[in-house]
């Protein structure tokens, strides 16, 4: 083997990276702690990814691969919206898309008591945030933000829902606003609710614009944002 | 002495390869891949909660349906089912969602020889569609040993059939990292000449059998390269 010049080590960062690759090593790294995301391994001093997709890095110290699946994996402190399948006496079974089944305490709720407990039917759609979610147990909801107020979690009443991959919701609800919303925003009204399990619930007044903003949200997962100003522009000229 | 293949090939050459994912609506994951005219579709759903009864519930569990071309599911197709469990249990990691399991579902669309192979190929890429969490990715190539001791790579069914012995080898692929070369070793090789499966037809010496290793190495690094740009 001929001796190759010493070059510095290659930088994952923003690069695509597949299962394998070990992307940091520790050893160079000493008296630093850095929080490992999604997507990344600790093998003893080797930190490898797991699943294909981007490194991200984000100042001071979080790593983790950006990847787009149509499955999710539980995250405490994400919203998610999840479908009721079942109720028991102490909590609601509620499916998050995930590996197992979330449960949803009765009196995780504003002002719960065991005299209103909410009645859930079976298919009823929640917009719930993600509290616990640890290896090997199902994860935990709640109906509440951390401070114990409703804030806009619960049943959502009439609508449509869609599922897509978890890329798609996390682009419409990133910041600075996702193109597409804010181009239907100027010229319609509609209410979005998204979770970043996949699934986006949308309402408007009339049944055309709901299809129209629901078909347009579904195409602009690859699209740049030029292309979807353009898409639109195109669908709200055919409208009016 | 040169071998005339029938297409034409070198003996190192492999058959044009085509691989697209994300091909199936409802699938959690899915794949194609075609290595000439063998094409297999891999769909893989999951992880879904619960596992089968004897399995260890702390583990995530595999499950794989072959669906052949045509006619009814017999022996062969149960033989390639546990060789592709056993293959793709060694690569995925098993202790991130235990007590669940994943559905791999095989359906060959057209077998012309090298059928085991292209179906790993296509099983790990849908994995990776489905963002199964993986140790390392698996390239899969079918060596064969002509009448006369030549060693001849990804042969189509006919040639197959004129062999003496073929053996069908599953490595990991070549990963990219930032240690410094000859840190990642077990025993003195690189990870990446370990093999995860090998099935063998036919009879062959020991020393015929160290060669189509040879020869299926490097050709699973090509592999490699090319699975890689295709999960850009």
């Amino acid at each position: 083997m001929e001796s190759k010049p010493s070059s510095s080590p290659p930088n994952f960062i923003d690069q695509q990276v597949v299962p394998g690759d070990v992307v940091l090593d520790l050893s160079t790294m000493t008296n630093q702690t850095i929080k490992l995301g999604s997507g990344l391994r600790q093998d003893g001093d080797a930190i490898s990814a797991i699943k294909a997709g981007v490194l991200r890095f984000a100042k001071p110290n979080k790593y983790w691969v950006e990847s787009s699946q149509k499955r999710y994996v539980p995250c405490a402190g994400d919203t998610v919206l999840g479908i009721v399948v079942d109720s028991r006496s102490d909590n609601f079974l509620v499916d998050i898309k995930g590996p197992t089944l979330a449960f949803l305490p009765v009196l995780a709720f504003e002002g719960g008591t065991r005299r209103n407990i909410p009645k859930f039917e079976v298919g009823t759609l929640l917009y719930v945030r993600v509290v616990k979610a640890n290896v090997g147990m199902n994860p935990e909801l709640s109906c509440m933000d951390a401070s114990g107020k409703a804030a806009e979690f619960g049943r959502l009443k009439d609508g449509y829902m869609f599922e897509s991959s978890t890329g798609l919701s996390r682009m419409l609800l990133s910041s600075p606003t996702c193109p597409v919303l804010e181009a239907f925003g100027k010229n319609l009204s509609f209410e979005i609710a998204v979770g970043l399990n996949g699934r986006v619930w949308v309402n408007a007044e009339s049944p055309a614009n709901l299809i129209l903003v629901a078909n347009a949200i579904m195409k602009s997962e690859s699209l740049s944002a030029v292309q979807q100003k353009i898409l639109v522009e195109r669908l709200l000229k055919r409208v009016q | 002495m040169e071998i005339d293949r029938g297409d034409g090939r070198k003996p190192n050459q492999l058959r044009p390869v085509a691989c697209s994912r994300g091909i199936l609506n409802r699938a959690h994951g899915s794949a194609s891949w075609s290595q000439g005219e063998t094409k297999v579709l891999a769909a893989v759903y999951g992880p879904k909660a619960g596992t089968k009864k004897n399995e260890n519930p702390e583990k995530a569990c595999f499950e794989v349906i072959w669906k052949p071309k045509t006619g009814q599911i017999g022996k062969p197709e149960k033989e390639c089912e546990m060789i592709l469990k056993r293959t793709l249990q060694s690569i995925c990691l098993l202790n991130v969602h235990p007590n669940t399991t994943t559905s791999i579902i095989i359906q060959v669309v057209n077998d012309d020889g090298g059928l085991l192979p292209c179906a790993i190929n296509a099983a790990c890429a849908a994995l990776v569609d489905a963002g199964i969490p993986l140790k390392h990715l698996a390239a899969a190539i079918c060596c064969s040993l002509a009448k006369n001791g030549r060693v001849l790579l990804d042969p189509n069914k006919s040639e197959e059939q004129n062999m003496k012995g073929f053996v069908y080898l599953a490595f990991p692929n070549s990963i990219q990292s930032v240690l410094p070369e000859g840190s990642l070793q077990v025993g003195g090789e690189p990870v990446e000449h370990g093999i995860i499966t090998s099935v063998t037809h036919g009879g062959m010496s020991v020393d015929d059998y160290l060669l189509c290793l040879q020869r299926g190495r490097a050709a699973c690094e090509k592999l490699s390269v090319f699975i890689r740009s295709s999960l850009k």
